[in-house]
């Protein structure tokens, strides 16, 4: 059986292990450094248990577990406030027109204002899998899991929600985006401003990012055919995004020129389309595969089971599924379909 | 004899001819008629005062007398951006550094600028081919400064030269390939021409406003802004004599770098003195190397003229001159003319006998030393 609970501090090692198999920045808000990642599943547990400090905003890390073996399949976020209390740094992609009456000449100037117009709204991040898991049903359980629990305490959460997907990266490393601009201005590889930006404070980015905008004709030709280009390896994450409801708008992340997808939180399908039922028992295995999620803050789980629901609100759901969940007969739980 | 005189009705032919020799380059002197018809026009106009002292254009003529043709023009533009924009890109520095990345990365950058606006700029210096060498090219720059000299309150206290940037044989420049192309949809030639015929709003429609960073641009593109056409060294090297340093600005097209002078500081001004005419039938070697050389300038507003003569013809209060010379220049013996070395490096004695200028005091030690030595004050 698969279940998406809250991090613990015991899950680090295997969490380790999961984010090093994805080499450079599958997902960047996820520490590769063992300090790092300790830190972050404590102040994810603070923020499951309700602590939210104005300073350091609630995040969220949930794990992939398979029951059978106790294993972890991989890690999926939720930053209730993108940046952090600090600014969340972006390019919006946008174009001016020069124009020449007197010439006739007419044409559209593409260019890239450094931004910080997504801080603070709530940011999906840290979603990381084992690669045998992508597209698969456990994958999307993983990923729509958050959305279920921002239903469940869609207090604590913004109106509208971003994404960073990551951008155009070739086999041996190279990021063309980084490479036509980054490059000159932090002097150092990808591979190293990445790790930075998800180790250290933001200040680097500050001070070393160009503050002015960039015209898109002066980037190289790789460069700009990488704008708002997905990886590759992020496509089944991607399309599952867009399924719910999140699209690319303008915005651009600074290193790679990967796509940021935007939606507002209370139009996403697994808000729209997820219900409160009462928790009852069933003897057969009939029924839809659905999510079903259970819990306040750290008592939060999320599985799949086959569920037949009532139209009463009642959902009747194998017994060993009430255990995943911590729950019993006659508790509110809250499922949608796959 | 050579003679500098305002350009006037009659040098359109050989303006035009010479225009059109001087092929592509020479932004501010087309070779097209009408444009150089309306530059006489207002350069008759600027002589006569007939327009606003801001909106002048002074354009002088080199004029062979033996053969009555014109061979060179120069100017000095009163003021630039009054009734136009004018572009130049400052090139500056941006630092970027993270003390706990210990990463320190310095960024040249083009900032575009409009900060010659209200300026006097030295502009459209043209020679023909058969006439360069023997001084003829020193005498037609810097004439401009004698006039400058003498007539500061038309002029702002700062002047300056905008220098033609690197091109290749077939008229293509590094900078503009790499950036004014990306945002103009045309060529440097079309660009350059269109600017030159005083249709610079174009420029403020499609330019990038945004600062530029260098280090995008490529590197054959990097190493030409600053730096000046091949054929433009000598011109530089002439500048720089005169005092005048690149100022941090360069051309909007080819990167070709501003050079600026306060007036005060220019070496013709600071070496320049006032004589008195003495018309002698007494012949005179005319032909001696610029080294020995001096311009003679009439002080006149309207008819400004100048020539050159040997230093020798120099004294302590006059200047010897035949009554053929005194024709060209419009002057009688006894008459206020102002005297300054041809060519730097030159024999000299030095300022002294300008008239009424207390500044002598505060002036540099070598050249009060000089003023030590002659004999009038």
């Amino acid at each position: 059986m698969w279940l998406v609970r809250p991090a613990r501090p015991d899950d680090l090692q295997s969490i380790l292990e999961i984010a090093g198999a994805q080499g450079a920045r599958l997902s960047s808000t996820l520490p590769k450094q063992e300090e790092a990642l300790a830190r972050k599943i404590e102040h994810s547990q603070a923020s499951f248990a309700g602590a939210n400090d104005p300073e350091l905003p609630p995040r969220f890390l949930f794990v992939l577990e398979d029951t059978r073996t106790g294993t972890l399949h991989g890690t999926a976020g939720i930053d209730s406030r993108a940046g952090n209390g600090q600014p969340f740094y972006n390019y919006r992609r946008d174009a001016l027109i020069h124009a020449s009456h007197e010439l006739g000449i007419s044409r559209r100037v593409e260019v890239l204002y450094p931004s910080h117009g997504l801080t603070d709204r709530t940011l999906l991040c840290s979603f990381t899998t084992r690669p045998e898991r992508v597209g698969t049903e456990a994958f999307e359980l993983l990923s729509r899991a958050r959305m279920l629990f921002i239903a469940e305490h869609r207090s604590w959460f913004g109106s509208r929600m971003v994404v960073e997907i990551q951008g155009v990266q070739h086999e041996n490393g190279r990021v063309p985006f980084w490479d036509s601009l980054g490059r000159h201005f932090f002097n150092m590889d990808f591979q190293a401003a990445d790790q930075y930006s998800s180790l250290l404070s933001k200040t680097f980015i500050a001070e070393l990012m160009p503050p002015n905008p960039i015209y898109v004709t002066l980037l190289s030709p790789e460069a700009q055919a990488a704008l708002g280009q997905p990886h590759r390896l992020t496509v089944p994450n991607l399309e599952l995004l867009q399924r719910e409801g999140f699209q690319a708008g303008n915005y651009l992340d600074i290193f790679d020129a990967g796509p940021v997808l935007e939606a507002r939180t209370d139009t996403l399908r697994t808000l729209v389309t997820s219900h409160r039922k009462t928790l009852h028992g069933s003897h057969d295995d009939s029924g839809e595969t659905c999510l079903i999620a259970g819990g306040e803050g750290s008592g939060f789980r999320c599985t799949l089971a086959r569920a037949t629901d009532t139209l009463e609100g009642d959902v009747r759901v194998p017994v060993e599924t009430w255990h995943l969940l911590e729950k019993s007969a006659g508790d509110t739980v809250r499922m949608a379909p796959l | 004899m050579l003679v500098i005189r305002p350009l006037q009705q009659g040098d359109l032919d050989d303006l035009y001819a010479m225009a059109l020799n001087a092929g592509k380059g020479l932004t501010t002197l087309p070779a097209d008629r009408d444009l150089l018809q309306r530059k006489i026009d207002l350069a008759q106009d600027t002589f006569n005062q007939r327009c606003e002292p801001e909106a002048g254009l002074y354009l002088f003529a080199l004029e062979d007398t033996e053969v009555g043709r014109t061979v060179g023009i120069s100017g000095i533009q009163a003021r630039v951006g009054l009734d136009e924009v004018f572009y130049n890109y400052r090139l500056s520095l941006t630092v970027n550094a993270s003390r706990e990345l210990g990463v320190h990365v310095r960024t040249p950058t083009l900032q575009l600028s409009n900060d010659m606006t209200d300026t006097s700029e030295i502009c459209s210096l043209l020679l023909a081919s058969d006439y360069k060498g023997g001084g003829n090219g020193l005498l037609l720059s810097r004439c401009r400064f004698m006039y400058l000299d003498e007539f500061r309150k038309h002029f702002s206290d700062k002047v300056f030269a905008e220098m033609r940037g690197v091109s290749d044989a077939q008229g293509r420049s590094p900078l503009w390939d790499a950036l004014g192309s990306k945002f103009f949809d045309m060529e440097f030639g079309e660009a350059d021409r269109l600017s030159g015929l005083g249709n610079k709003s174009f420029i403020a429609e499609l330019m990038p406003k945004y600062p530029i960073y260098l280090s995008m641009l490529p590197e054959s593109a990097r190493a030409v802004i600053g730096q000046v056409h091949e054929n433009t060294r000598p011109a530089l090297r002439m500048l720089q004599a005169e005092g005048f340093n690149f100022n941090g600005l360069v051309d909007i097209f080819d990167g070709g770098p501003v050079v600026e002078a306060f007036v005060h500081n220019i070496r013709t001004v600071r070496e320049s003195v006032t004589r008195y005419v003495l018309v002698t039938q007494k012949p005179v070697p005319l032909e001696v190397p610029p080294a020995e050389r001096v311009m003679v300038s009439n002080r006149s507003f309207q008819d400004f003229r100048v020539t050159t003569l040997p230093t020798p013809c120099v004294g302590t209060e006059t200047v010897r001159m035949s009554p053929a010379v005194a024709e060209v220049l419009g002057v009688e013996s006894g008459d206020s003319v102002r005297v300054a070395p041809l060519k730097e490096g030159g024999r000299w004695p030095g300022p002294a006998g300008r008239d009424g200028e207390q500044e002598h005091e505060t002036r540099p030690g070598r050249v009060r030393r000089h003023r030590s030595h002659s004999s009038w004050g």
